[in-house]
Protein backbone atom coordinates (compact mmCIF):
# COMPACT_ATOMS: atom_id res chain seq x y z
CA UNK A 1 0.00 0.00 0.00
CA UNK A 2 1.06 3.47 -0.65
CA UNK A 3 2.39 5.64 2.13
CA UNK A 4 0.68 8.71 0.21
CA UNK A 5 -0.64 10.47 3.96
CA UNK A 6 3.22 10.42 4.79
CA UNK A 7 4.59 11.50 1.74
CA UNK A 8 4.38 15.60 2.82
CA UNK A 9 5.79 14.67 6.74
CA UNK A 10 8.51 12.70 4.47
CA UNK A 11 9.44 16.03 2.79
CA UNK A 12 9.43 18.26 6.07
CA UNK A 13 11.18 15.83 7.66
CA UNK A 14 8.31 15.78 10.22
CA UNK A 15 8.14 11.92 10.69
CA UNK A 16 9.56 9.79 13.28
CA UNK A 17 12.72 7.63 12.45
CA UNK A 18 10.39 4.32 12.28
CA UNK A 19 8.22 5.53 9.76
CA UNK A 20 10.64 7.53 8.31
CA UNK A 21 12.57 4.06 7.37
CA UNK A 22 9.44 2.93 6.25
CA UNK A 23 8.79 5.37 4.01
CA UNK A 24 12.47 5.95 2.44
CA UNK A 25 12.15 2.02 1.66
CA UNK A 26 8.61 1.77 0.15
CA UNK A 27 10.21 4.86 -1.88
CA UNK A 28 13.19 2.39 -3.00
CA UNK A 29 10.77 0.38 -4.55
CA UNK A 30 7.84 2.54 -6.20
CA UNK A 31 8.20 5.05 -8.90
CA UNK A 32 4.45 6.20 -8.51
CA UNK A 33 5.29 7.52 -4.54
CA UNK A 34 8.39 8.75 -6.03
CA UNK A 35 6.56 11.10 -8.55
CA UNK A 36 3.96 11.93 -5.92
CA UNK A 37 6.81 13.12 -3.73
CA UNK A 38 8.53 15.45 -6.68
CA UNK A 39 5.08 16.74 -7.16
CA UNK A 40 4.47 17.99 -3.52
CA UNK A 41 8.01 19.08 -3.23
CA UNK A 42 7.73 21.06 -6.43
CA UNK A 43 4.25 22.51 -5.01
CA UNK A 44 5.82 23.70 -1.93
CA UNK A 45 9.02 25.31 -3.54
CA UNK A 46 5.98 27.15 -5.77
CA UNK A 47 4.31 28.16 -2.53
CA UNK A 48 7.54 29.14 -1.02
CA UNK A 49 8.53 31.29 -4.36
CA UNK A 50 4.98 33.16 -3.98
CA UNK A 51 6.15 37.37 -4.11
CA UNK A 52 6.17 39.19 -0.93
CA UNK A 53 3.37 41.56 -0.64
CA UNK A 54 4.19 44.58 0.76
CA UNK A 55 1.77 46.80 3.14
CA UNK A 56 1.09 50.31 2.35
CA UNK A 57 1.75 51.35 5.46
CA UNK A 58 4.09 50.72 8.81
CA UNK A 59 2.18 48.06 10.66
CA UNK A 60 4.18 48.31 13.67
CA UNK A 61 2.27 50.46 16.02
CA UNK A 62 4.19 53.33 17.80
CA UNK A 63 4.61 51.98 21.44
CA UNK A 64 7.27 53.97 22.43
CA UNK A 65 7.67 58.25 23.90
CA UNK A 66 10.32 60.41 23.59
CA UNK A 67 11.70 61.33 26.56
CA UNK A 68 11.00 64.75 26.05
CA UNK A 69 7.52 63.91 25.61
CA UNK A 70 6.37 63.71 29.50
CA UNK A 71 8.35 67.30 30.37
CA UNK A 72 6.78 68.92 27.67
CA UNK A 73 3.50 67.45 28.50
CA UNK A 74 4.50 69.34 32.32
CA UNK A 75 5.26 72.64 30.27
CA UNK A 76 2.03 73.16 28.82
CA UNK A 77 0.29 72.10 31.36
CA UNK A 78 1.98 75.27 33.42
CA UNK A 79 2.25 77.31 30.06
CA UNK A 80 -1.54 76.88 29.93
CA UNK A 81 -2.08 78.05 33.59
CA UNK A 82 0.13 81.50 33.17
CA UNK A 83 -1.19 82.43 29.93
CA UNK A 84 -5.29 81.74 31.65
CA UNK A 85 -4.07 84.39 34.30
CA UNK A 86 -2.10 86.25 32.37
CA UNK A 87 -5.50 86.64 30.11
CA UNK A 88 -7.50 87.64 32.94
CA UNK A 89 -4.65 89.85 34.09
CA UNK A 90 -4.30 91.94 31.20
CA UNK A 91 -7.83 91.93 30.46
CA UNK A 92 -8.42 93.87 33.90
CA UNK A 93 -5.93 96.37 33.47
CA UNK A 94 -7.30 97.14 29.77
CA UNK A 95 -10.38 97.43 31.37
CA UNK A 96 -9.90 99.65 34.05
CA UNK A 97 -7.57 102.34 32.93
CA UNK A 98 -10.92 103.09 30.80
CA UNK A 99 -12.52 103.53 34.16
CA UNK A 100 -10.19 105.57 35.74
CA UNK A 101 -10.24 107.84 33.00
CA UNK A 102 -13.82 108.64 32.63
CA UNK A 103 -13.88 109.26 36.69
CA UNK A 104 -10.84 111.93 35.75
CA UNK A 105 -12.85 113.39 33.64
CA UNK A 106 -15.25 114.37 36.37
CA UNK A 107 -13.08 114.19 39.59
CA UNK A 108 -10.76 117.15 39.15
CA UNK A 109 -13.19 119.23 37.67
CA UNK A 110 -14.03 120.64 41.27
CA UNK A 111 -10.27 121.40 42.30
CA UNK A 112 -9.89 123.39 39.15
CA UNK A 113 -13.11 125.29 39.58
CA UNK A 114 -12.73 125.93 43.63
CA UNK A 115 -8.84 126.48 43.24
CA UNK A 116 -8.82 130.59 41.24
CA UNK A 117 -12.23 130.99 43.24
CA UNK A 118 -11.01 130.65 46.92
CA UNK A 119 -7.26 131.46 46.34
CA UNK A 120 -7.66 134.36 43.05
CA UNK A 121 -4.82 134.34 40.70
CA UNK A 122 -2.12 132.21 42.94
CA UNK A 123 -4.99 129.97 43.58
CA UNK A 124 -4.92 129.25 39.54
CA UNK A 125 -1.34 129.01 40.03
CA UNK A 126 -1.79 126.49 43.18
CA UNK A 127 -4.48 124.65 40.29
CA UNK A 128 -2.13 123.67 37.84
CA UNK A 129 0.19 121.62 40.57
CA UNK A 130 -3.09 119.43 40.93
CA UNK A 131 -3.31 119.32 37.48
CA UNK A 132 0.61 118.08 36.91
CA UNK A 133 -0.59 115.68 40.00
CA UNK A 134 -3.49 113.88 38.01
CA UNK A 135 -1.68 114.30 35.26
CA UNK A 136 1.59 111.89 36.57
CA UNK A 137 -1.00 109.36 38.00
CA UNK A 138 -2.99 109.08 34.93
CA UNK A 139 -0.98 109.33 31.78
CA UNK A 140 -4.06 108.39 29.12
CA UNK A 141 -6.25 111.34 30.66
CA UNK A 142 -4.12 114.57 31.05
CA UNK A 143 -5.12 116.30 27.85
CA UNK A 144 -8.78 115.82 28.61
CA UNK A 145 -8.42 116.64 32.08
CA UNK A 146 -6.27 120.25 31.35
CA UNK A 147 -9.30 121.06 28.54
CA UNK A 148 -12.02 120.54 31.03
CA UNK A 149 -10.06 122.50 34.14
CA UNK A 150 -10.11 125.71 31.41
CA UNK A 151 -13.84 125.27 29.99
CA UNK A 152 -14.95 124.17 33.41
CA UNK A 153 -13.53 127.36 34.81
CA UNK A 154 -14.79 129.49 32.07
CA UNK A 155 -18.11 128.45 32.71
CA UNK A 156 -18.01 129.04 36.60
CA UNK A 157 -16.79 132.06 36.62
CA UNK A 158 -19.12 135.70 35.80
CA UNK A 159 -19.08 138.10 33.61
CA UNK A 160 -17.15 140.18 35.48
CA UNK A 161 -14.37 138.02 36.34
CA UNK A 162 -14.08 137.18 32.55
CA UNK A 163 -11.12 139.75 32.17
CA UNK A 164 -9.65 138.15 35.86
CA UNK A 165 -10.43 135.32 34.18
CA UNK A 166 -8.42 135.92 30.88
CA UNK A 167 -5.85 137.49 33.38
CA UNK A 168 -5.68 134.00 34.92
CA UNK A 169 -5.67 132.12 31.95
CA UNK A 170 -2.49 134.60 30.97
CA UNK A 171 -1.19 134.16 34.38
CA UNK A 172 -1.97 129.96 34.81
CA UNK A 173 -1.07 129.50 30.95
CA UNK A 174 2.64 128.69 31.45
CA UNK A 175 1.76 126.25 34.43
CA UNK A 176 -1.26 124.47 32.24
CA UNK A 177 0.89 124.48 29.62
CA UNK A 178 4.02 123.02 31.94
CA UNK A 179 1.64 120.36 32.60
CA UNK A 180 0.31 119.99 28.98
CA UNK A 181 3.87 119.50 28.22
CA UNK A 182 4.61 116.59 30.91
CA UNK A 183 1.38 115.29 30.14
CA UNK A 184 2.72 114.87 26.57
CA UNK A 185 5.95 113.78 27.35
CA UNK A 186 4.43 110.70 29.53
CA UNK A 187 1.36 109.67 26.87
CA UNK A 188 3.77 109.26 23.77
CA UNK A 189 6.18 107.46 26.46
CA UNK A 190 3.53 104.98 27.15
CA UNK A 191 1.95 104.26 24.07
CA UNK A 192 5.10 103.91 21.93
CA UNK A 193 6.10 101.08 24.71
CA UNK A 194 8.06 98.49 23.19
CA UNK A 195 5.81 95.30 24.81
CA UNK A 196 2.93 97.34 25.07
CA UNK A 197 1.05 94.23 22.77
CA UNK A 198 1.91 92.14 25.79
CA UNK A 199 -0.80 93.70 28.02
CA UNK A 200 -3.19 92.78 25.14
CA UNK A 201 -5.61 89.91 26.89
CA UNK A 202 -5.95 88.13 23.03
CA UNK A 203 -2.89 87.23 23.45
CA UNK A 204 -2.73 85.45 25.82
CA UNK A 205 -6.57 84.38 25.05
CA UNK A 206 -4.71 83.00 21.88
CA UNK A 207 -1.85 81.56 23.45
CA UNK A 208 -3.67 79.62 26.35
CA UNK A 209 -5.63 77.73 23.41
CA UNK A 210 -2.21 76.89 21.70
CA UNK A 211 -1.19 75.72 24.92
CA UNK A 212 -4.26 73.63 26.06
CA UNK A 213 -4.49 72.00 22.63
CA UNK A 214 -0.77 70.92 22.69
CA UNK A 215 -1.32 69.78 26.50
CA UNK A 216 -4.54 67.79 25.31
CA UNK A 217 -2.40 66.14 21.75
CA UNK A 218 0.53 65.07 24.06
CA UNK A 219 -1.83 63.59 27.02
CA UNK A 220 -3.78 61.59 24.08
CA UNK A 221 -0.39 60.33 23.01
CA UNK A 222 0.82 59.23 26.66
CA UNK A 223 -2.69 57.34 26.84
CA UNK A 224 -2.32 55.82 23.82
CA UNK A 225 1.13 53.76 25.01
CA UNK B 1 13.61 24.40 9.31
CA UNK B 2 14.79 27.26 8.04
CA UNK B 3 16.22 29.97 10.32
CA UNK B 4 13.91 32.27 11.90
CA UNK B 5 14.24 35.35 9.37
CA UNK B 6 12.91 38.04 12.35
CA UNK B 7 14.26 36.33 14.96
CA UNK B 8 14.03 38.10 17.93
CA UNK B 9 17.02 38.28 20.49
CA UNK B 10 16.97 37.28 23.81
CA UNK B 11 18.09 40.53 25.05
CA UNK B 12 15.58 42.71 22.88
CA UNK B 13 12.54 39.99 24.29
CA UNK B 14 14.18 40.61 27.92
CA UNK B 15 14.09 44.19 27.50
CA UNK B 16 10.47 43.82 25.84
CA UNK B 17 9.26 41.73 29.20
CA UNK B 18 10.21 44.49 31.00
CA UNK B 19 8.13 47.20 29.57
CA UNK B 20 11.21 48.43 26.86
CA UNK B 21 8.91 50.21 24.07
CA UNK B 22 11.44 50.39 22.00
CA UNK B 23 12.85 46.46 22.32
CA UNK B 24 9.46 45.78 21.33
CA UNK B 25 9.27 47.83 18.31
CA UNK B 26 12.33 46.67 17.30
CA UNK B 27 11.16 43.07 17.50
CA UNK B 28 8.15 43.90 15.56
CA UNK B 29 9.62 45.66 13.08
CA UNK B 30 11.90 42.53 12.30
CA UNK B 31 8.59 40.39 11.49
CA UNK B 32 6.37 43.26 10.47
CA UNK B 33 6.87 41.74 6.71
CA UNK B 34 6.32 38.01 7.68
CA UNK B 35 3.30 38.65 9.93
CA UNK B 36 1.75 41.02 6.88
CA UNK B 37 2.07 37.86 4.12
CA UNK B 38 0.59 35.45 6.02
CA UNK B 39 -2.26 37.66 7.11
CA UNK B 40 -2.65 38.64 3.43
CA UNK B 41 -2.66 35.37 2.33
CA UNK B 42 -4.76 34.32 4.91
CA UNK B 43 -7.54 37.23 4.44
CA UNK B 44 -6.85 39.44 1.76
CA UNK B 45 -4.82 42.82 1.38
CA UNK B 46 -7.90 44.55 2.77
CA UNK B 47 -8.33 43.15 6.37
CA UNK B 48 -4.51 42.26 6.90
CA UNK B 49 -2.95 45.76 7.82
CA UNK B 50 -5.42 45.88 9.98
CA UNK B 51 -4.99 42.67 11.57
CA UNK B 52 -1.29 42.95 11.99
CA UNK B 53 -1.56 45.78 13.68
CA UNK B 54 -4.01 45.02 16.11
CA UNK B 55 -2.21 41.72 16.54
CA UNK B 56 0.74 43.66 17.40
CA UNK B 57 -0.56 46.21 19.73
CA UNK B 58 -1.80 43.28 21.51
CA UNK B 59 1.12 41.19 21.57
CA UNK B 60 2.47 44.44 23.31
CA UNK B 61 -0.13 44.92 25.63
CA UNK B 62 0.21 41.01 27.20
CA UNK B 63 4.09 40.73 26.53
CA UNK B 64 4.54 40.43 30.40
CA UNK B 65 2.04 37.37 30.13
CA UNK B 66 3.83 35.80 27.78
CA UNK B 67 6.15 32.97 29.26
CA UNK B 68 7.68 31.16 26.10
CA UNK B 69 10.89 31.57 23.98
CA UNK B 70 9.63 32.18 20.26
CA UNK B 71 8.38 35.37 20.27
CA UNK B 72 8.06 34.98 17.05
CA UNK B 73 5.84 32.12 16.74
CA UNK B 74 4.01 34.05 19.25
CA UNK B 75 2.59 36.80 17.55
CA UNK B 76 1.97 34.48 14.63
CA UNK B 77 -0.11 32.24 16.75
CA UNK B 78 -2.29 36.05 17.63
CA UNK B 79 -2.38 36.68 13.71
CA UNK B 80 -3.37 33.70 12.76
CA UNK B 81 -6.27 33.24 15.26
CA UNK B 82 -7.34 37.00 14.59
CA UNK B 83 -7.10 35.87 10.79
CA UNK B 84 -9.19 32.88 11.24
CA UNK B 85 -11.59 34.85 13.63
CA UNK B 86 -12.26 37.21 10.47
CA UNK B 87 -13.08 34.77 8.26
CA UNK B 88 -15.33 32.42 10.06
CA UNK B 89 -16.76 36.07 11.22
CA UNK B 90 -17.60 36.69 7.04
CA UNK B 91 -20.70 35.63 5.55
CA UNK B 92 -19.78 36.10 1.95
CA UNK B 93 -18.55 32.11 1.58
CA UNK B 94 -20.53 29.94 4.66
CA UNK B 95 -20.43 27.36 2.34
CA UNK B 96 -17.05 26.85 2.46
CA UNK B 97 -16.02 25.10 5.78
CA UNK B 98 -12.94 26.13 7.49
CA UNK B 99 -11.60 22.78 7.53
CA UNK B 100 -14.00 19.81 6.13
CA UNK B 101 -14.24 16.68 7.61
CA UNK B 102 -11.40 14.73 7.97
CA UNK B 103 -10.42 12.03 5.89
CA UNK B 104 -8.26 8.85 5.41
CA UNK B 105 -5.27 11.20 3.62
CA UNK B 106 -4.59 7.96 1.50
CA UNK B 107 -7.82 8.29 0.37
CA UNK B 108 -7.24 11.99 -1.12
CA UNK B 109 -7.44 11.86 -4.96
CA UNK B 110 -4.15 12.88 -7.11
CA UNK B 111 -5.33 14.68 -10.03
CA UNK B 112 -3.45 13.07 -13.45
CA UNK B 113 -2.02 15.53 -16.24
CA UNK B 114 -4.33 15.46 -18.80
CA UNK B 115 -2.43 17.25 -21.27
CA UNK B 116 1.48 17.93 -22.09
CA UNK B 117 2.86 21.30 -20.24
CA UNK B 118 5.85 21.79 -18.01
CA UNK B 119 7.18 20.21 -15.36
CA UNK B 120 5.70 20.95 -11.60
CA UNK B 121 9.61 21.64 -10.85
CA UNK B 122 10.05 23.65 -13.32
CA UNK B 123 7.37 26.41 -12.52
CA UNK B 124 8.96 28.37 -9.56
CA UNK B 125 10.03 31.20 -11.82
CA UNK B 126 6.86 30.83 -13.79
CA UNK B 127 4.63 34.51 -13.25
CA UNK B 128 1.54 32.75 -14.46
CA UNK B 129 2.00 29.44 -12.33
CA UNK B 130 2.72 31.50 -9.21
CA UNK B 131 -0.43 33.04 -10.10
CA UNK B 132 -2.75 29.87 -10.35
CA UNK B 133 -0.60 28.88 -6.84
CA UNK B 134 -2.02 31.40 -5.06
CA UNK B 135 -5.74 31.05 -6.38
CA UNK B 136 -5.02 27.44 -5.20
CA UNK B 137 -4.69 28.75 -1.74
CA UNK B 138 -7.68 30.98 -1.74
CA UNK B 139 -9.74 27.82 -2.42
CA UNK B 140 -8.61 25.34 -0.12
CA UNK B 141 -9.77 25.89 3.52
CA UNK B 142 -8.67 28.67 6.27
CA UNK B 143 -6.96 25.96 8.09
CA UNK B 144 -5.21 24.15 5.58
CA UNK B 145 -3.99 27.37 4.21
CA UNK B 146 -2.74 28.50 7.53
CA UNK B 147 -0.64 25.62 8.01
CA UNK B 148 0.62 25.34 4.98
CA UNK B 149 1.56 28.97 4.75
CA UNK B 150 3.47 28.75 8.19
CA UNK B 151 4.99 25.33 7.01
CA UNK B 152 6.34 26.49 2.95
CA UNK B 153 6.48 30.31 3.83
CA UNK B 154 7.40 30.72 6.83
CA UNK B 155 9.40 27.66 7.78
CA UNK B 156 7.53 27.03 11.14
CA UNK B 157 8.29 22.97 12.35
CA UNK B 158 5.05 20.86 13.14
CA UNK B 159 5.77 21.30 16.53
CA UNK B 160 5.43 24.86 16.27
CA UNK B 161 2.71 24.99 13.60
CA UNK B 162 0.92 22.82 16.08
CA UNK B 163 1.25 25.54 18.99
CA UNK B 164 0.48 28.05 16.65
CA UNK B 165 -3.04 26.78 15.64
CA UNK B 166 -3.99 24.99 18.95
CA UNK B 167 -4.17 21.92 17.57
CA UNK B 168 -2.26 18.29 17.78
CA UNK B 169 0.27 17.16 15.62
CA UNK B 170 -1.28 14.50 13.67
CA UNK B 171 -4.02 17.09 12.25
CA UNK B 172 -1.21 19.76 11.53
CA UNK B 173 0.07 16.90 9.50
CA UNK B 174 -2.99 16.18 7.68
CA UNK B 175 -3.80 19.93 6.92
CA UNK B 176 -0.35 20.46 5.42
CA UNK B 177 -1.10 17.27 3.05
CA UNK B 178 -4.07 17.47 2.06
CA UNK B 179 -3.54 21.45 1.61
CA UNK B 180 -0.38 20.57 -0.44
CA UNK B 181 -2.09 18.23 -2.66
CA UNK B 182 -5.04 20.60 -3.48
CA UNK B 183 -2.65 23.23 -4.57
CA UNK B 184 -0.45 20.33 -6.52
CA UNK B 185 -4.34 18.91 -8.10
CA UNK B 186 -5.30 22.78 -9.73
CA UNK B 187 -1.81 22.91 -10.87
CA UNK B 188 -2.28 19.97 -13.10
CA UNK B 189 -5.54 20.78 -13.58
CA UNK B 190 -4.08 23.65 -15.13
CA UNK B 191 -2.08 21.83 -18.03
CA UNK B 192 0.75 20.98 -16.15
CA UNK B 193 1.66 17.82 -15.93
CA UNK B 194 3.36 16.55 -12.94
CA UNK B 195 7.32 15.70 -11.88
CA UNK B 196 8.66 12.99 -13.53
CA UNK B 197 10.18 12.27 -10.07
Amino acid sequence: MHPFGDLSAYLDNALSTEARASVQAHLDTCAICRTRLADLRATARLIAALPMPVPSRSLVPRVSVPVWLAPLRTFATFATGAALFLFLASAVISYFPRAASSTAAGAPAPNAVSAPQASGAGGAAEASPSSQGFAVSAPSAPPKVAASDRSLAAASATPSDAAKEVGRQDSAGPSANTADDRSRRLTPAAESAPFAFLLSPWLWLVLAIAFAALWFAIGRRLRST
Amino acid sequence: MRPEPGGASDALLDRARNGDARAFEQLALDIERPLYRHAARMLGHDDAEDVVQDALLSAWKSLASFEGTSFRAWVFRIVTNRALDRLRSRKRRPELPLDPPSENDDSVSWAEPVAPGPELADLAGDREALSVVEEALATIPADQRAALLLRDVEGFAYEEIAIITSTEIGTVKSRIHRGRLAVRNVLISRGWKGSSG
